[in-house]
């Protein structure tokens, strides 16, 4: 990958149109904003002179668009949306490369289309960390008083386990995928702030859990301590919104900016639930 | 007030189990009766006695083809199709912003699965008209252009029934959409129950579900391209030899083996067939007798 | 039916996670607040490891006494030493425990953890997960909360913004308010003890390799309640670091280990494409100014050399940002991509240009606060820390508690390498105990049962701040613009190298910014998700913080750990005479006792909220088990200064004299 650092030699200012959305339920529109290039810009970079400029191409003041990110590495998870219709992390991709590779007239920002939009590019992921819930995604030590060493891991195990727990829940394979479907609950009238969250966590649940949870419930289900849960597990995977859901489209794992194996895990889950169903129907 | 917790509904509780049995249904009994369905269709390239031996062979379960035609053949598809649309109703193919094989391959495997429904639909009416029920076949079935296909004039029916340009364009669309949907489904089958799972292996059972798709396709244009070649008063002559020789054996009881026959003459039949195919082809090639 | 208590933790990293888990496991109402889904907390940075004496090390005549002496040393002996030793010994159980959590650390072939060696120390005490180890931590810690919200034990906050502490009549912490940063609700809780774990302030220089949350704004809203504040100007710096429009992110220096090569056109912002430099042109500076060590000199003076040449001589490569040249482009492909090949994807990736075949630019970064909330302790009589005592990282307000990167208390003036994921799980899970043996029997009532008139105005102080912000007229200062002003000046004056002058004039001008600041006027004044004023906020309370690292700076005449003033630096040896080399080593000797006696001290910072600034004051650093000693790595006549300072050692008569002092805050 010898590529040079050139810029395209014309540019020295390029357009960004971002879908914005004032607030739940509020009607999304496209804003046209034009940004001064630099050298070795990302779109984190592109975001935050938007905001400090807080003006749109045709010089009408608007509110600085809102975004989530925090460590700017890709390591945290944070900063997903749609650029140029492919989901990916705002700070890992680079202005030069979307104006090269994909669209050298524009660069498009939307929000995650598989979550609620809370405003502009900001969505509530929940619905991901619930399903980190259903998927009893810990081991299940005993507490945390001086219990001696954890159990012997050869290393072959922990080099299967440790790409798997890299994931960050950043929500990229949800947003890929052609099964996970967007979920939106609105307060009713009269209900409690209690009340309207146990209703969202109980839709949540019988929605598809996503292969970032698939994974994850490989990974413990991997772990000497972690098996011990590993029919609970498995009776999450087979229950409403489990493995079944999945088409096998495959996107999970080609947008997965951690460059997970979901496909290997989704596979094993498969393998895994097949063993549990069968052992459960001639056990019990 | 509390708004109650959403239920989960009956499908959404045996979702597992229904999926998996849908997994298993496209494989077993559908997608192998598909290979045998196709197989005994290609064997009319050797010769109108070969297939129409075949044929025989199916229907010596005499009073039992009904029951079996029903239990494992049409209920398993209506299955496997009914749910195939539940499924396919739950997603939302995204190829135009993630065009990877794998995307494309989930999005065509929907796609053909639409279009094998569709044809299966067509094609057992237009053979075989659904149902068995005299009342039903005589005043809707082929006055509609169904039940074409007689089993005991196999060769010469089906190939009278394969006339024009339509439809045979309709059944190599709808041959290659099933083969694809076959192949595609043992590949994404195979994950599912978990037999490939590391991407080596799933690359390896792609390759080996191709070669069976290609395999399996040019059985189905085989079967294609039987009732293209076969000329159907040659045909006719030897059903009726072998008919013959069935009923002198005591094998058949001519009284019984009446319905499964062409009706009338095959020349009434192709004239009918012929003006059929002017009507919906705009004068497609038929052959002069 | 009587309320229970609740403990209040502020942020999510390693730190608050700990002390949640461990409160839970204790039977302890815990409410967990962040600013982010505590899984995205800064902690996931940290790549290198976390140290402990283990079997391997021990046979080799490690034990947690020397892993105690490495961090005191590597801290010039800054930090009262009972906390350090305690969490020395504590290290090893600490290690086990993440094991036992599921944290997928590298393995022998045997299956044990495997470990490897980190800067400051002779021994492979580091246990390592891949290239994220905090990442791995965290999650281990994280999983284990949501264990206990499943449980119902703890409750999660997340995307709340800490606003303000709440005190009683008596001074005592009570709760606290805080924002809802969707819905911008403003709301208090009550708490019978809130704990602050919300990491480090390198916001306050602009761009650093912190993540956005680091502003330091819920420690310096405590400051500004009167929480002290302590040894504010060490801040480490890491040598080399990608600079990006955005952030700076962390380059090893395995790179410069493996024969990378640092330079600089001769002439200043040379726009030509650095390979078609020829080899005339360009200044190998550290080669040339050090010939014995090279590209390989310690980590400091490879910091202080790359900064001065960019920001005092001018030499950066870019015109409008600083960088130098780490040129590795005259290595084999082969061996770069077998040596350094996880590093030099991440250059690729951020920057998007093979470093392989362009030399990359990078440049220092602030990277780790060593100062902090200041925490007390309560010392037993061998040094160590009395277990569940109530003083443990107790603030000086009753009732909070500081823990991890916002309390001062275990770095000193430097931090050890793979020290700090140490530190804040430990003490996460040391502060716990204290805290749920005070809610047995809590004087005055359960904070939830308090007269909700106290909760009622300290929201309502709240509301007026950020309805009069919204409700400002447009044209005032952009928030983003001063603080791109406020870190310049910062990276400037308050990083690397510190100059008086310099100093005394950056606090005028974060002066001035700070009244600027004042005046900041919003672009979106709605009440929904509005990012805008959150960061103003932010923004406005970072000076107190700037200050006290300026203030701080200015008055400490001398150098310490990361803390570099070159007027104060004393010399190494010059004369080649044996006689006068000793007699030189006499007086640098005198010279190094001179110092301590005067500056090894804590420095204090405190708020004065009349002058809108602060107030400095020294404290004796307890330094009874381990005597201070120089640090004379690199030191021309090193030898014969270790010569004269072991002779005075053994002369004294009592080993512990002058050096040892009570244990602090009392």
């Amino acid at each position: 990958m010898a590529e040079p650092q050139s810029k395209p030699a014309s540019i020295d200012s390029f357009e960004v149109r971002i879908l914005r959305q004032e607030a739940p339920g509020r009607a999304s529109y496209w804003e046209r904003h034009r940004v001064d290039y630099e050298p070795q810009m990302n779109v984190i970079s592109v975001l935050q002179k938007i905001a400090a400029k807080a003006t749109t191409i045709d010089g009408r003041s608007v509110t600085p668009v809102a975004w989530d990110c925090n460590c700017l590495e890709e390591i945290c998870g944070a900063c997903t949306m749609v650029i140029n219709g492919r989901v990916r992390q705002a700070c890992s991709a680079l202005v030069d490369n979307l104006l090269q590779q994909e669209d050298p007239n524009e660069i498009r920002l939307e929000p995650m289309s598989k979550f609620p939009v809370v405003r502009d590019l900001m969505v509530d992921r929940s619905r991901l960390f619930r399903a980190l819930e259903k998927a009893r995604a810990w081991v299940p030590v005993d507490g945390y008083y001086e219990l001696g060493p954890g159990p012997r891991v050869s290393p072959e195990v922990q080099e299967q386990a440790y790409p798997l727990s890299k994931c960050m829940s950043c929500g990229c394979c949800l947003e890929a995928c052609p099964q996970y479907t967007k979920v939106e609950l609105t307060r009713l009238s009269g209900e409690t702030d209690e009340e309207f969250q146990q209703r969202k966590r109980a839709t949540y649940d019988q929605s598809f859990i996503g292969a970032h949870a698939i994974s994850q419930i490989m990974l413990f289900n991997m772990h000497p301590t972690g098996k011990h849960e590993a029919a609970a597990r498995l009776d999450q995977l087979t229950a409403p919104g489990g493995i079944q859901i999945c088409g096998n489209a495959q996107n999970c794992v080609a947008v997965c900016p951690k460059e997970i194996p979901l496909t290997t895990s989704i596979a094993r889950a498969g393998r895994a639930t097949t063993a549990h169903v069968i052992k459960k129907w001639f056990d019990r | 007030m509390a708004e109650p917790t959403p239920q989960p509904t009956f499908f959404q509780r045996h979702e597992f189990l229904i999926r998996r049995l849908h997994s298993l249904s496209g494989l077993i009994p559908v997608g192998a009766y598909m290979c045998v369905h196709l197989m005994v269709n290609a064997s009319l390239l050797n010769s109108p006695a070969s297939y129409q031996k075949a044929v025989y062979q199916i229907h010596s379960l005499g009073s039992f083809l009904p029951i079996v035609e029903w239990g494992f053949i049409f209920i398993p598809i209506l299955f496997h199709a009914i749910f195939g649309v539940v499924i396919i109703a739950g997603g939302l193919p995204n190829t135009g912003n993630y065009p990877y094989k794998a995307n494309i391959r989930y999005t065509l495997q929907r796609a053909t699965g639409v279009i094998a429904f569709f044809f299966i639909v067509y094609h057992v009416f237009h053979m075989h008209g659904w149902f068995h029920w005299d009342w039903w076949l005589d005043n809707v079935a082929r006055p509609l252009g169904g039940a074409r296909f007689a089993p005991y004039n196999a060769a010469s029916t089906l190939t009278l029934a394969f006339r024009g340009v339509v439809i045979p364009l309709v059944y190599a669309i709808g041959v290659t959409s099933c083969v694809y949907h076959l192949a595609n489904g043992i590949w994404t089958m195979g994950i599912t129950w978990g037999v490939w799972t590391s991407p080596a292996a799933q690359r390896r059972a792609t390759a080996v579900c191709g070669v069976f798709g290609l395999l399996l396709l040019a059985v189905a244009f085989g079967s294609w391209s039987g009732p293209l070649r076969t000329d159907p008063e040659d045909a006719r002559a030897v059903e009726q030899k072998m008919y013959n020789a069935k009923v002198a054996s005591g094998e058949l009881d001519p009284q019984q083996a009446e319905h499964k026959r062409a009706s009338g003459h095959l020349g009434e039949e192709t004239a009918a067939a012929a003006t059929e195919d002017s009507q919906q082809s705009n004068g497609g090639a038929t052959k002069s007798h | 039916m009587a309320a229970r208590p609740r403990v209040m933790i502020v942020g999510g990293g390693l730190a608050g996670l700990a002390a949640a888990m461990k409160l839970a496991e204790l039977e302890v109402d815990v409410d967990l607040m962040s600013l982010t889904p505590v899984k995205r907390s800064h902690s996931v940075c940290a790549q290198g490891g976390i140290n402990s004496v283990n079997d391997q090390t021990r046979q080799l005549g490690d034990d947690e006494w020397k892993h105690f002496d490495d961090t005191v040393y590597g801290g010039d002996f800054l930090q009262h030493q009972p906390p350090v030793k305690e969490m020395a010994y504590w290290a090893p159980p600490v290690i086990d425990l993440m094991d036992r959590l599921g944290v997928t650390f590298n393995r022998t072939p045997e299956g044990f953890l495997d470990r490897r060696r980190f800067g400051g120390t002779l021994y492979k005490r580091t246990a390592f997960a891949g290239a994220t180890t905090g990442q791995q931590l965290l999650y281990a810690l994280d999983e284990q909360v949501r264990r206990w919200e499943v449980a119902g034990r703890i409750r999660k906050f997340e995307f709340w913004d800490f606003l303000a502490p709440i005190l009683d009549e008596q001074g005592r912490c009570r709760g606290c308010v805080a924002q809802d940063l969707v819905t911008m609700e403003i709301r208090s809780f009550p708490a019978d003890f809130v704990v602050l774990a919300t990491g480090g302030c390198g916001l306050i220089f602009g761009r650093s390799t912190m993540s956005m949350v680091c502003t330091g704004s819920a420690v310096s809203r405590c400051f500004q309640a009167g929480a002290k504040y302590g040894n504010g100007e060490f801040v480490q710096v890491h040598p080399t670091a990608i600079p990006g429009a955005d952030k700076l992110r962390l380059m090893s220096e395995s790179a410069r280990g493996e024969g990378g090569r640092v330079w600089v056109p001769r002439k200043p912002h040379d726009s030509r494409d650095p390979r078609q430099i020829p080899e005339e042109e360009r200044y190998y500076f550290l080669e040339e100014r050090y010939p014995e060590y090279g590209n390989l000199v310690p980590r400091d003076i490879a910091t202080r050399e790359i900064f001065s040449v960019c920001v005092q001589e001018g030499l950066s490569v870019d015109p409008d940002r600083q960088a130098v040249y780490l040129d590795l482009t005259h290595i084999p492909r082969a061996e770069l991509d077998r040596k350094l090949g996880g590093i030099l994807e991440i250059y690729e990736k951020f920057q998007g240009v093979d470093p392989r075949d362009v030399p990359m630019k990078i440049f220092p970064a602030v990277h780790y606060s060593m100062g902090g909330l200041w925490v007390d302790y309560e010392r037993t009589a061998d040094g160590g820390l009395v277990p569940a005592h109530p003083k443990n990282q107790a603030t000086s307000i009753p009732g909070l508690y500081a823990i991890g990167e916002c309390d001062y208390q275990y770095h000193g003036a430097n931090r050890l390498g793979a020290n700090s994921l140490l530190s804040c799980i430990f003490s996460g899970l040391f502060v716990a105990p204290g805290l749920a043996d005070q809610l047995e029997n809590l004087t005055g009532g359960v904070a939830s049962e308090l007269p909700a008139g106290l909760f009622e105005s300290a929201r309502r102080r709240e509301e007026e701040r950020h309805a009069e912000l919204l409700s400002r007229d447009g044209g005032g200062e952009n928030p983003y613009l001063l603080h791109q002003q406020l870190g310049d000046i910062m990276t400037r004056t308050a990083t690397v190298v510190r100059h008086n002058d310099q100093l005394a004039e950056a606090i005028e001008q974060v002066l001035e910014l700070r009244d600027r600041a004042d005046r900041c006027a919003l672009s979106d004044t709605g009440n929904w998700t509005n990012q805008n004023v959150v960061f103003t906020k932010s923004l406005q309370d970072m000076f107190p913080i700037a200050l006290t690292i300026l203030r701080g700076a200015l008055m400490r005449d001398e150098c310490r750990g990361a803390h570099y003033k070159p007027e104060f630096e004393l010399p190494g040896l010059t004369s080649d005479d044996p006689a006068e080399r000793r007699r030189q080593a006499e007086q640098w000797v005198d010279a190094f006792v001179e110092k301590n006696r005067k500056w090894l001290k804590s420095t204090i910072a405190c708020w004065n909220a009349d002058r809108r600034d602060i107030d400095i004051s020294y404290e004796d650093v307890d330094t009874s088990l381990i005597p201070p000693r120089p640090r004379l790595y690199g030191l021309v006549g090193a030898e014969t200064i270790e010569e004269v300072w072991r002779e005075r050692q053994q002369a004294m008569a009592e080993p512990t004299g002058e050096a040892a002092g009570a244990p602090a805050g009392t």
